[in-house]
């Protein structure tokens, strides 16, 4: 067994070290959990209900702070980070939640175009961006439909879109395809493929084993907090 | 560029469902700029018909006998350490008997065979021409009074001292009404931007997922409060202006025109207190603001 899984690239984005996580009162999410993802890479984080994948992906955009260990983000301290430095590294990470947080009142073009807004894109770009990521989705037909008024899996897609809007070097995915049948899965985990390989470093926590069995990524599973064991799935050899 | 439409965006969007608080504010706001303003107007109108008055203000001590030479400085230095003077005049009786002549004018033959000893000796006093000197006009009578030699201290009129007392209540009016702007704005621009705020609880929640950074919260949010500062005292000035302006036409007799000229506040003063509701908004904007920016 180990808890130290250490990225098959060198130079690692995120570095997990030792970090533990409890909830109030005694809920042991995470427990001595040590791992580390190098730059452009496509990581699924699998596990039980429970397990504590959402738990971890909080933790690296800083939602939740770690009660031991340390997460560094380029090598850096996240947690030294001042207040307007972990504003900007925000930024720089697209994160899909497992429960969406969009706004319900606002259209689907607002929703994604806000991401895109806290960073002062101009209006022009935003609208391209925007209708790109639609399109590739499936969704082009929605764009100004309040986002309340739609299906959990177009949600789910609008909340994936709004995660990809900047192009950030990070996303971070929580269950990107829980909502979704297999050709919508496929529409979303195309466009993560894609931005994969345009060098975009992608965490995944899912249970959708039809996503991750075929392909060649690096799987790590979580169980009670723990990780467990890394499979590689490895076609090529 | 874009940072700039984008804040006006924002507003646009945020007074679409808070556009009624928004007109109470700027109502308020204006209406106490104007209140504010116009005491202060009519304050330093009085201040300056008052100095005007000072001006020719003197009190007259009478005496029992002439002051001799040599006392006189002890006397005058007995008068100022009550209050700042600007001019002691002892006056003679053969000066007074000559005052006489020169103010009954073609009626002065009735004084001929008269001998100027049943005038008295005086000496009069010219009080600095502030306002000070004026609201403590009586106290200072009073004082010459009781000074040894002294018989009887006659000065203007009653009104001139009831002027002063006047203006000192104006001035309790300015500062209390100074207070009330200073409270109206800050309560109720942080008010309206807190309910703005509120009503965007969840979208403020997503943009901190989203990496908003305090600039991008604050920008709009600040800006609505420097408007509803901008516009709540424009129409409270302006407002206060054609008040003046009517007041001016209706009341303008020779009679009342002659003691009061009445002028505007001095640009400096309106521009003053233009600036202070402006920070006065934006502060209170800023008040509201704080809890909203944790990261
Ligand atoms: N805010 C919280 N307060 C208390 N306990 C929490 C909190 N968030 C998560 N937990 C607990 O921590 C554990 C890990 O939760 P987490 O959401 O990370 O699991 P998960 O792997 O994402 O599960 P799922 O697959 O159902 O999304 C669970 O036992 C959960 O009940
Ligand atoms: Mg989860």
């Amino acid at each position: 067994m180990t808890s130290d899984i250490a990225s098959p690239i060198d130079t690692s984005l995120i570095d997990i070290v030792k970090v533990t996580k409890t909830y109030p009162p005694d809920i042991m999410a995470l427990d001595d959990v040590s791992m580390s993802v190098g730059h452009g890479e496509m990581v699924f984080l699998t596990g039980v209900s429970g397990a504590g994948k959402t738990t971890l992906l909080k933790l690296l955009c800083f939602l939740e702070r770690p009660t031991m260990g340390l997460i560094e983000m380029n090598k850096k301290d996240i947690s030294k980070l001042s207040g307007h430095d972990l504003q900007k590294m925000r930024q720089h990470i697209g994160v899909a939640y497992q429960d969406f947080r969009l706004l319900p009142k606002q259209t689907v073009y607002q929703n994604i175009a806000l991401a895109m807004e806290v960073r002062y894109e101009t209006p022009k770009d935003i609208k391209q961006r925007v209708l790109e990521l639609l399109a590739n989705l499936g969704l082009a037909d929605k764009i100004h439909t309040p986002t309340g008024k739609l299906s959990r899996g177009e949600q789910q897609r609008v909340s994936i879109a709004r995660a990809c809007a900047n192009k950030p070097p990070l996303i971070l995915a929580d269950e990107p395809t829980g909502n979704l049948d297999p050709a919508a899965t496929a529409l979303v985990m195309n466009l993560l493929k894609r931005l994969n390989e345009d060098g975009t470093t992608i965490i995944i926590a899912t249970h959708d084993q039809s996503i991750y069995q075929k392909s060649d990524h690096r799987l790590i599973n979580l169980e009670n907090g723990k990780l467990q064991e890394i499979i590689k799935v490895n076609f090529d050899l | 560029m874009s940072y700039i439409s984008f804040i006006f965006g924002q507003l646009v969007r945020n007074s679409r469902h808070g556009w009624t608080s928004q007109v109470m504010t700027l109502f308020t706001v204006s209406l106490s700029v104007l209140i504010f303003s116009f005491f202060f107007l009519i304050y330093i109108n009085m201040q300056k018909a008052s100095s005007r008055l000072g001006n020719e203000l003197r009190l007259i001590v009478y005496l029992e006998q002439e002051v001799p030479e040599a006392f006189r400085q002890e006397f005058k230095k007995k008068i100022t350490d009550f209050d700042k003077v600007d001019k002691i005049v002892f006056i003679s009786r053969e000066e007074a008997f000559e005052r006489l002549t020169k103010q009954l004018g073609r009626d002065s033959d009735v004084l001929e065979d008269l001998d100027p000893s049943f005038l008295p000796y005086s000496v009069e006093i010219f009080p600095s021409s502030n306002l000070k000197s004026l609201t403590r006009i009586k106290d200072f009578s009073d004082y010459l009074v009781s000074l040894p030699g002294a018989v009887k201290v006659q000065y203007g009129q009653d009104w001139i001292e009831r002027f002063g007392y006047f203006i000192s209540l104006l001035r309790i009016i300015v500062i209390l009404s100074g207070a009330l702007l200073i409270l109206t704005s800050v309560f109720m621009v942080s008010y309206t931007i807190r309910l703005t705020l509120e009503s965007r609880q969840e979208e403020l929640e997503i943009l901190r997922f989203l990496g908003a950074t305090d600039r991008y919260i604050r920008g709009p949010v600040i800006v609505e409060g420097f408007l509803l500062g901008l516009f709540g005292a424009c129409s409270g000035l302006l407002s206060l202006f054609f008040l003046f302006q009517w007041i001016k036409n209706h009341f303008s007799g020779p009679a009342f025109m002659n003691l009061f000229e009445l002028s505007f506040l001095p640009l400096a003063n309106s521009a003053t207190i233009f600036l202070i509701s402006l920070l006065l908004c934006s502060s209170g904007s800023l008040i509201s603001i704080r809890k909203y920016l944790k990261v």
